[in-house]
């Protein structure tokens, strides 16, 4: 199939598109920076466009030289287009003071509450864009005042509005959104009250295939500020101390009986296992059954991979997998977590992130869900070495067909000689392309200076914020600001943008699109969770790189339909709703 | 002394006189010269400067400003280039000890350039980019060291490792090779050689030398996973799950004299509590002790330190200096929770269930989600006859965490204790479905249908049949009991007394007589024809 005026099998309006952007100067191929016509600086890859855009927030964690376990963990952050508009909006947590002699909040973290920001993208006739983001907390209702820690979202009762679930260190909540800018509190109501739990990370899936979201929470440890233990150094400097101290919680499935309402199912669906301390969670279809699996990255302790039985249940066989632990047997602190298919042969693959010195592992998936551990030979391994990284996910920077990573990283042991400073625990982030041979290089110093910038990185959301046809991405530090990077590039290959509609009137989450090029079929999957306690774009981009070859597209939606997308459009964003393709 | 000696020692001396000069004060900013020294032929000696000291433990201060002071002495000496290397290789050691990598950084890096031939300045600064995740760095000063001491198998292993992080298993594999060519007996050789051969995909490699790593150490369970990814390529599905039940965490490390001199450097509270770990989890009863107690040297009030050594004392058999020890803290540290278990779980063996139930209580009163603490104190309640507020424990746990199996049992008995045999009866079936590898519950509902009171849950056939499942898998004194209380139930009091006397016997002569005289109870009870209606005694409460 050759690119040219194909018409549209698609229903509903486009969601923006791809257009020159006249206001920016062509951007280099990835590697090797572009002047610009009148010889000024290279085009960054990346801008960090957080202030100038309206995103202003600071994570305040409270430290106060107690070492409140808490405070080395948020926060995550969510894209997600609440008011459906057809751009992303942001929601960030806050945290607060966990002791009675905290400093005072920095003035830009006030009022101390989780923030939603509304996207009011403005696309102008010549292309161009004006990203601009409004505070409307206030007027949405959503009250977290609570210690924010992760954020997860779906449509929990198919109206077609996208609601959240927040983390926090103390009872989580769900916010019902009401579709008119509103959200309410059904916490209660829903029966996802988590006390007395400690989560960071959630995910909706639809593990029954009824059509419902149901929810997975993964529950960090068993702490308590009145718990709280010392963990000082060799040389006695106190620190914070590693999850082991306070024991694994486990963690809870609950299944969605219809209308937001939900069940606790964790004894019948998820008998016999150990859980851990858990960070990070991605749900992804990884044995190809049609059946949306879950992985769980446990701190320090195995890794969890429940395979979905198809009547209810798990079972976990993670160690089995070979996806526990590392190709050495050991049990790492992975922090994030993402699932996709980075070698481009149909499965999805698993990337997490690991503290300074572990290096950050990857598991190659066969496509039965038993995976190997190439987290030297690709190269990403040693890459990552000197990180302690949270955030991560696989994203096409570049759109050349490859999935890429990066990671947000902060150390969670006091940088040197910074006792004094507020909260040192800073890291810059690090970027790999994927060369598309198994192998990853690193191009961080090709990423503009938003990748300079040494700061406690914890959730990373990725998706395409100004709907350029490029994914950017969302950066929330610990006790630092919020990062809006801008993607500057991707654009320039070809893309396909895709959002995909359930028969349910919701995001098709765990869907699978099959792209057929070149002789070759690699899957991208619906997905928001995974990363950090964070939410990513639902929608997808498919980098097509310079080829004009439009690919087959073929969707094998949640409950196991599957239809061919006829005439796909390349270079714009399309809707897909399910039922309507063939 | 040479010229450029005097030079070096002249600059250096420059160097750390700026920074001696201001009085020193808690918590000061780290001190340094202004510019870069120089030494005569144009190599540049790193600015040394000490770290924020503060967060540091008193003895850990004053040993680091000690060590700082002695370099600046050296310096001041004018001594030999080989002295002041040593001077500045002794500061970098003690600030790596001390886990502060990047000071040590500059002044390993002066050693090692001062005096390239000792072996010992490359080597730790190898190590102190590894920690860092700098493996080329890592690597490069390995190779360096190893350009020093070409036999040294430490370095080779280390290099192999470093090797194998960055996706070079052949390299590794030279490495390894040459190491195991110097000592064929060096697990961590041998098992770096596994690890390599499976890098390689060449799986047969990797059996023979991974099972190698296990027959020379048993206890070396890290080999484990590799080889059983490696059968499991090879095809041999049964080898591989074997050795994957077996698998544990546990790092097979190079024997490496150097680092572990550089691990008791620093004369911290810290450091001895670290080594005294070390030697518990060897197995190193009275070295544990050694170290704790030069920990309580340094820190005399230090709850922690107090804690393990009352474990280590009980590991060597002081079961008064353990006990008392125990005492002293709960008694000076009331809040520190791991010591008021641990003398719980003491007055518990000793039969103290009043004061174990104290000290459980104090220690949910800390850790209010200490599930051990809260099943122990349901145990020690149901022996003082406080069943009804034991249940209220388990289901606590049960509700924190649905998949603890103890909590659930537990629970299970003491309704069976509270004569609620029909609640037991159901809460051991579904114990049985969502635990089946755990035959308590198997065990527990036999033993329930051989000997309730009620008779309405009382199933001698159903009991019997469970036992005679359960003596498949193996026989215990137990499931001899539970065996003869379902013969008796079933009417067959013969063999139900015979069998109970052959346990009687076992227990005799695995010197239990405890246990032999209350089952001469029962067998009372066969002998008159009569079943067993009590299908625990308060003594065998778990």
């Amino acid at each position: 199939m050759k690119l040219g005026a194909a018409p549209l099998v698609l229903s509903l309006a486009l969601v923006g598109g791809c257009r020159q952007d006249n206001n920016r100067p062509p951007a280099p191929k990835p590697g090797a920076p572009a002047e610009s016509p009148n010889g000024q600086a290279p085009v960054e890859w990346f801008t960090d466009r957080a202030a100038e855009s309206g995103l202003n927030f600071v994570h305040y964690n409270g430290a106060s030289g107690h070492f409140y376990y808490p405070e080395i963990l948020g926060p995550g952050v969510a894209l997600f287009d609440y008011d459906n508009d057809g751009d992303l909006d942001v929601f960030v947590p806050q945290g607060r003071a966990l002791g009675n002699d905290a400093p005072a909040p920095p003035a830009a973290a006030l009022p101390l509450r989780g923030r939603l920001f509304r996207n009011d993208l403005q696309i102008n006739p010549d292309g161009t864009r004006s990203l601009h983001f409004a505070d409307v907390t206030e007027q949405s209702g959503i009250r977290a005042t609570g210690y924010g820690l992760g954020v997860a979202a779906g449509d929990i009762d198919n109206d077609g509005w996208i609601d959240l679930y927040l983390l926090n260190f103390g009872a989580n909540q769900m916010w019902h959104n009401n579709g008119n800018g509103t959200f309410t509190d059904v916490t209660k109501e829903s029966g996802t009250d988590n006390r007395p739990d400690f989560g960071v990370s959630a995910a909706f899936l639809d593990y029954d295939r009824d059509g419902w979201l149901d929810l997975y929470v993964g529950n960090n440890v068993h702490y308590s500020l009145d718990n709280r233990t010392a963990c000082p150094n060799t040389a006695g400097a106190p620190d914070y101390c590693p999850p082991q101290i306070y024991g694994g919680r486990p963690d809870r499935l609950y299944r969605n009986v219809g209308h937001g309402k939900f069940v606790e199912v964790t004894a019948k669906a998820l008998p016999r296992v150990k859980f851990g301390p858990a960070l990070g969670v991605s749900t992804a279809d990884f044995n190809g059954d049609g059946w949306i699996d879950i992985f769980v990255a446990n701190d320090g302790e195995d890794d969890l991979l429940f395979i979905n039985q198809k009547d209810g249940t798990f079972k976990e066989i993670g160690l089995a997998a070979g996806v526990a632990v590392t190709g050495e047997g050991k049990a790492e602190a992975s922090m994030g977590v993402d699932a996709g298919d980075f070698d481009n042969d149909g499965d999805d693959d698993l990337i997490m992130t690991e503290l300074t010195s572990q290096g950050f592992n990857l598991y190659q998936n066969d496509g039965h869900a038993m995976f190997k551990d190439i987290s030297a030979q690709s190269g990403l391994s040693a890459f990552s070495l000197p990180y302690t990284g949270w955030g991560t996910g696989w994203f096409d920077f570049d759109n050349d067909g490859w999935l890429d990573t990066m990671a947000v990283n902060g150390t969670i042991v006091m940088r040197e000689g910074a006792a004094n400073r507020q909260f040192p625990y800073d890291q810059k982030k690090v970027l790999l392309k994927n060369l598309g041979n198994g192998r990853f290089e690193q191009v961080t110093n090709q990423a503009g200076r938003a990748f300079e910038l040494s700061e406690s990185g914890r959730g990373a959301a990725f998706g395409d914020v100004d709907n350029d046809g490029d994914i950017d991405v969302v950066v929330a530090n610990d006790a630092g600001p919020l990062r809006l990077l801008q993607n500057n590039i991707g654009s320039r290959h070809h893309w396909m943008g895709m959002q995909l509609v359930g028969a349910n009137k919701h995001d098709a989450l765990g869907a699978r699109v099959r792209i057929t090029r070149a002789g070759r079929t690699f899957v991208r999957r619906v997905r928001m969770d995974g990363s950090y306690g964070s939410v990513n774009d639902s929608r997808l981009i498919v980098g097509l790189g310079t080829s004009d070859e439009l690919p087959r597209v073929d969707i094998e939606w949640p409950d196991g339909r599957e239809e061919h997308w006829l005439e796909p459009r390349v270079d714009g964003w399309s809707i897909l709703n399910e039922g309507s393709l063939r | 002394m040479c010229r450029n000696a005097l030079t070096i020692v002249a600059v250096a001396a420059a160097l750390l006189s700026a920074s001696c000069s201001s009085p020193q004060r808690n918590g000061e900013t780290p001190r340094s010269a202004e510019t870069a020294p120089k030494t005569a032929d144009g190599r540049a000696l790193n600015q040394v400067a000490l770290p924020d000291l503060s967060p540091m433990a008193p003895s850990a201060q004053k040993q680091i400003r000690d060590q700082y002071g002695s370099l600046t002495k050296t310096i001041a000496a004018q001594p030999a280039v080989t002295d002041l290397s040593a001077a500045y290789g002794e500061m970098g050691r003690l600030l790596m000890a001390a886990q502060y990598a990047d000071a040590a950084e500059a002044s390993l890096l002066n050693a090692q350039s001062l005096d390239p031939s000792d072996f010992r300045w490359p080597y730790y600064l190898a190590h102190l980019y590894r920690t860092k995740g700098d493996v080329v760095k890592s690597r490069s000063f390995f190779e360096r060291a190893l350009q020093l001491r070409p036999d040294d198998v430490s370095t080779l292993i280390w290099l192999g490792n470093a090797y194998l992080d960055q996706g070079l298993p052949e390299a590794a594999d030279t490495q390894f090779a040459k190491a195991l060519a110097l000592d064929p007996r060096s697990i961590s050789a041998r098992y770096g050689a596994g690890r390599a051969a499976l890098a390689r995909n060449d799986y047969r490699r990797a059996v023979t030398n991974l099972e190698e790593v296990l027959k020379m150490d048993p206890k070396a369970a890290s080999a484990h996973y590799p080889l059983s990814l490696a059968y499991n390529a090879l095809g041999d599905a049964q080898k591989a799950d074997e050795h994957l039940r077996l698998r544990r965490d546990h790092q097979i490390l190079p024997a490496d004299p150097l680092m572990v001199e550089l691990e008791q450097l620093v004369q911290s509270p810290q450091t001895f509590e670290t080594l005294g770990i070390r030697a518990l989890e060897r197995e190193d009863w009275p070295g544990a002790v050694a170290q704790f107690r030069k920990g309580l040297e340094l820190d005399p009030q230090s709850a922690v330190l107090k804690f393990r050594l009352a474990t280590a004392l009980n590991m060597t058999g002081d079961a008064k200096g353990s006990e008392a020890l125990f005492e002293e803290v709960v008694r000076t540290s009331p809040d520190y929770f791991p010591a008021q278990f641990s003398l719980g779980v003491l007055r518990q063996q000793q039969d103290r269930h009043a004061e174990a139930v104290d000290r459980f209580s104090a220690a949910i009163a800390q850790r209010a989600d200490y599930a051990e603490a809260h099943i122990r104190l349901a145990v020690s309640l149901r022996h003082l006859g406080r069943a009804q507020e034991a249940l209220d424990h388990y289901q606590q746990v049960m509700k924190a965490n649905p998949q603890n199996a103890e909590a659930q049992f537990g629970y299970a008995t003491t309704l069976a204790q509270l004569r609620r045999d029909k609640e037991a009866r159901a809460q051991l079936m579904a114990g049985m479905k969502a635990f089946p590898d755990q035959v308590m519950f198997t065990h527990g509902l036999a033993r329930l249908l051989a000997a309730s009171p009620d008779d309405g849950v009382r199933d001698g056939q159903r009991a019997m049949s469970l036992v005679q499942d359960l003596v498949k898998r193996g026989r215990t004194l137990e499931l001899g009991e539970t065996m003869a209380m379902a013969l008796a139930e079933l009417g067959q009091y013969d063999q139900a007394a015979s069998i109970q006397r052959d346990v009687m016997k076992s227990a005799d002569r695995a010197g239990l007589p405890a246990v032999a005289k209350r089952l001469s109870k029962n067998l009372a009870l066969y002998e008159r024809r009569q079943p067993c209606r009590t299908p625990w005694d308060r003594d065998e409460v778990l």
